[in-house]
């Protein structure tokens, strides 16, 4: 019973929705009020760093659309064009995806070896 | 060359099938003569793996880019230490070591030649050399490891930056280390069960191999943990992952397992159940590489794969369901069971501890398998993030704390309730003391429960101790210093098991401090400028550019200050590497009892005119204490291994 309640309670907030760039640009609209996770490859020359604020803006793109992202914090290893990345966060209705969370996906032949 | 090792694979693939077949029929016609041909198969198979693995290590520090695995993770200019840790960066070379390491233990197994042994033998003999068989078709007909690079490169693609660190060197070995043990036990095992002949000798080896895959499985998880915080440059040393679920997994039923073994050897008891907990422990270790080859989606690690999950999820459904028809054949076999006379005595906390074990190892494995099989259903696809972890199996694992200082309290059978009383009252002196520690220093409510549940454990083993010592000495005139001594040589399976319950409570401790009070700040500075984080004040004094042939460094000096000392200079620095075009953050720790200052570099221009970067800088209290933990982990392990002799 407790450890019942127990994945009651994890359960709850921690699931979030899974969708690649197209699949949410086709219906991203219905969830924008919760977080969800959004995969895709960074567009070339999108990426804009501005380490005073230390705001991070760049396009993911995936399936020929394109999300708008912007995150605060550092930029992460790894961090370049091409590179399949997560973003977390939620999608605002002013068309920019506030990431929370960008979560790098590792190619091939830099995989750890787990 | 490369032809010799895979012809090697191949006969040794033979000889290992041959062996199978052999020990069955030693078996069927109880033969001497068999049995010693099984055992020269399984010696022949170790020697000519061992040829295969020679050849492939010789390929690698000769750098012939001509093979596939040697072209994809090394490059000329890769440290010979590192060319070591390249061998398990590839799919097939790890699973290639692992059943390398099955022939090793198989062998091992042989050459113990005992009289007590003769009739369990030949099975463990035929589950072993099933298991060589399946790693061995593995490496050589699904994926060859000696496969030639389709076209040659002059220079090898090189290993992973963040793989080249001495984390990363005994991580993955210790693992396959664990895993290969855990499947001689699993031999063993089989072994007991299908011939009814369940021998002390028999047992002791068990709890032997137990003890030893326990332990280097355990320490293989907390190096790469370590390997994870001081590398990856993330601040952290767990994310919940698939794939470090999947190491962690094993472990734990392997904890299970280990404790109801040990309560078999004291009571009849538990009997049925440790077989179910070696089977699963068993069929975790293959759901490890199941998950890391691609089998389930990391949502942290890479989408690259390898073509062995079908196999190896065969394999599992092989296991689980042999053993089961196995344990219903020979049903007969197991003695009838005693059931302790009450859950409040050891026996019944063993039992509890069992079952938590279980539980945590099952909800870890809805949250690692849930996302994948909600989607192979088709259904949205989900991600559980790592709260979900943190809520769910946190509180279990405090519990698990909690119940190993409960049980040395409990007497065997049925506990005396005076006796409890009596100790009840340290516990309680130790619980108001911590509670008034804590509130004095105001550290926070999390902190006050933990400290408390951990507290407990440590207390009561240091009873146990004291009343030892002080028996010993009252008995025999022993001075303490030799009492202890004589108590923990004596008894080496119980004191080496206290020590790895100390170092438990101190990994606790560890994680309990760097999960709930970590601080972190990010900020981007000038030379010249500094920035405060908790008691600590850096100053950006210095970055140097540098170059050599694998990559140009930008190495930063933070002066730090802690209460207004200098406390020390930090040189964290950002690594453009040329093979793999792309920044790597080598990060700087400096480790006090207390807490980590842990300092990445992880932005810079590269350019000598504006050396402004970005410092990532993080305050994780008591991590280090989760290594020391590592550290009497170690011991305890080594001390009760090494209590084989005595049984």
């Amino acid at each position: 019973m407790v450890v019942g309640y127990l994945l009651y309670l994890s359960f709850g907030s921690s699931v979030n929705y899974y969708f690649t760039v197209s699949e949410f640009s086709a219906k991203g609209t219905e969830y924008n009020d919760s977080n969800v996770r959004v995969a895709g490859e960074i567009a070339d020359g999108t990426i804009d760093w501005n380490a005073e604020n230390l705001e991070l803006r760049f396009d993911v793109t995936e399936g020929g659309d394109t999300l708008a992202v912007v995150y605060h914090g550092a930029k992460p290893s790894g961090f370049k064009v091409g590179s399949t990345i997560l973003v977390e966060g939620k999608y605002d209705y002013d068309g920019i995806f506030r990431a929370s969370q960008i979560i790098m996906k590792c190619p091939s032949k830099y995989e750890p070896a787990e | 060359m490369a032809e010799t090792g895979h012809i090697a694979l191949v006969i040794a693939f033979s000889v290992a099938a041959f062996s199978a077949f052999i020990s069955i029929a030693a078996v069927r016609f109880n033969s001497e003569k068999l049995l010693k041909s099984a055992r020269i198969g399984i010696l022949t198979v170790f020697g000519l793996y061992t040829l295969a693995l020679v050849i492939i290590l010789f390929s690698f520090f000769t750098k012939d880019f001509s093979l596939r695995i040697v072209a994809e993770h090394t490059s000329r200019d890769l440290s010979p230490v590192y060319t070591l840790s390249a061998l398990y960066a590839d799919k097939a070379g790890s699973m290639f070591f692992w059943g390398w390491l099955v022939s090793l233990f198989s062998a091992i197994m042989v050459s113990q030649n005992n009289i007590n042994h003769r009739p369990v033998l030949p099975f463990a003999l035929l589950v072993l050399a099933v298991l060589e068989v399946f790693f061995i078709a593995l490496v050589t007909f699904v994926v060859n490891v000696f496969a030639r690079h389709p076209s040659p490169p002059l220079d090898g693609f090189g290993l992973n930056p963040l793989l080249q660190n001495a984390g990363m060197l005994v991580h993955p070995p210790l693992l396959y280390l664990g895993f290969a043990a855990f499947g001689v036990v699993f031999a063993l095992v089989i072994a007991s069960l299908a011939t009814g002949n369940i021998a002390t000798e028999w047992n002791a080896r068990i709890r032997t191999w137990t003890v030893f895959a326990w332990c280097t499985l355990g320490i293989g998880n907390l190096l790469g943990m370590w390997w994870s915080y001081n590398e990856l440059g993330w601040g952290g040393y767990w994310a919940w992952d698939p794939v470090e679920n999947a190491g962690l997994m094993p472990w734990l039923l392997g904890t299970a397992f280990l404790h109801s073994i040990s309560m078999k050897r004291r009571r009849n008891y538990l009997q049925t159940w440790s077989f179910y907990l070696i089977v699963f422990t068993f069929a975790f270790t293959l759901l490890s590489p199941f998950i890391t080859h691609g089998g389930i989606e990391s949502p942290l690690h890479g989408f690259y794969g390898s073509p062995f999950p079908p196999y190896i999820l065969a394999a599992i459904l092989v296991v689980i369901t042999g053993s089961l028809a196995l344990l219903f054949i020979r049903r007969r076999n197991l003695q009838r069971e005693d059931k302790p006379a009450s859950l409040i005595s050891r026996e019944g906390a063993f039992l509890i501890t069992n079952v938590v074990l279980v539980v945590l190892v099952f909800i870890m494995l809805l949250g690692t398998v849930l996302p994948g099989v909600v989607k192979a259903f088709g259904g949205t696809r989900i991600a559980l993030d790592r709260t979900f972890f943190d809520r769910s199996c946190g509180p279990i694992m405090l519990a698990l704390v909690f119940l190993m200082g409960v049980c040395p309290l409990l007497g065997w059978s049925r506990t005396a309730w005076h006796s409890v009383k009596r100790n009840l009252l340290y516990i309680i002196i130790t619980i108001i003391i911590i509670a008034v520690i804590v509130l004095v220093t105001s550290v926070g409510n999390w902190y006050a429960v933990a400290a408390i549940i951990c507290g407990v454990p440590l207390v009561t083993i240091f009873l146990e101790w004291y009343r030892g010592v002080k028996a010993r000495f009252q008995a025999r005139g022993e001075n303490p210093v030799r009492a202890f001594w004589s108590l923990l040589t004596r008894n080496r399976a119980r004191y080496g098991g206290f020590i790895v319950h100390i170092g438990i409570v101190l990994i606790a401790l560890g994680i309990i401090g760097s999960s709930f009070y970590s601080i972190e700040k990010t900020e981007t500075l000038n030379i010249g400028d500094s920035m405060n984080i908790s008691d600590y004040r850096l100053s950006y004094s210095e970055l140097v550019l540098k170059q050599d042939n694998q990559k140009v460094s930008a190495v930063a000096s933070l002066d730090v200050i802690k209460n207004h000392r200098i406390a020390g200079t930090m040189h964290p620095s950002y690594n453009y590497w040329f093979s793999h075009n792309d920044h790597f953050a080598e990060v700087t720790v400096r480790t006090t009892p207390a807490e980590d200052l842990f300092v990445s570099l992880v932005w810079t221009g590269y350019d000598p005119g504006d050396k402004s970067s970005t410092f990532r800088v993080l305050v994780n209290p008591l991590i280090v204490w989760i290594w020391v933990g590592g550290g009497f982990m170690l011991l305890g392990g080594t001390i009760a291994f090494s209590a084989e002799e005595r049984q």
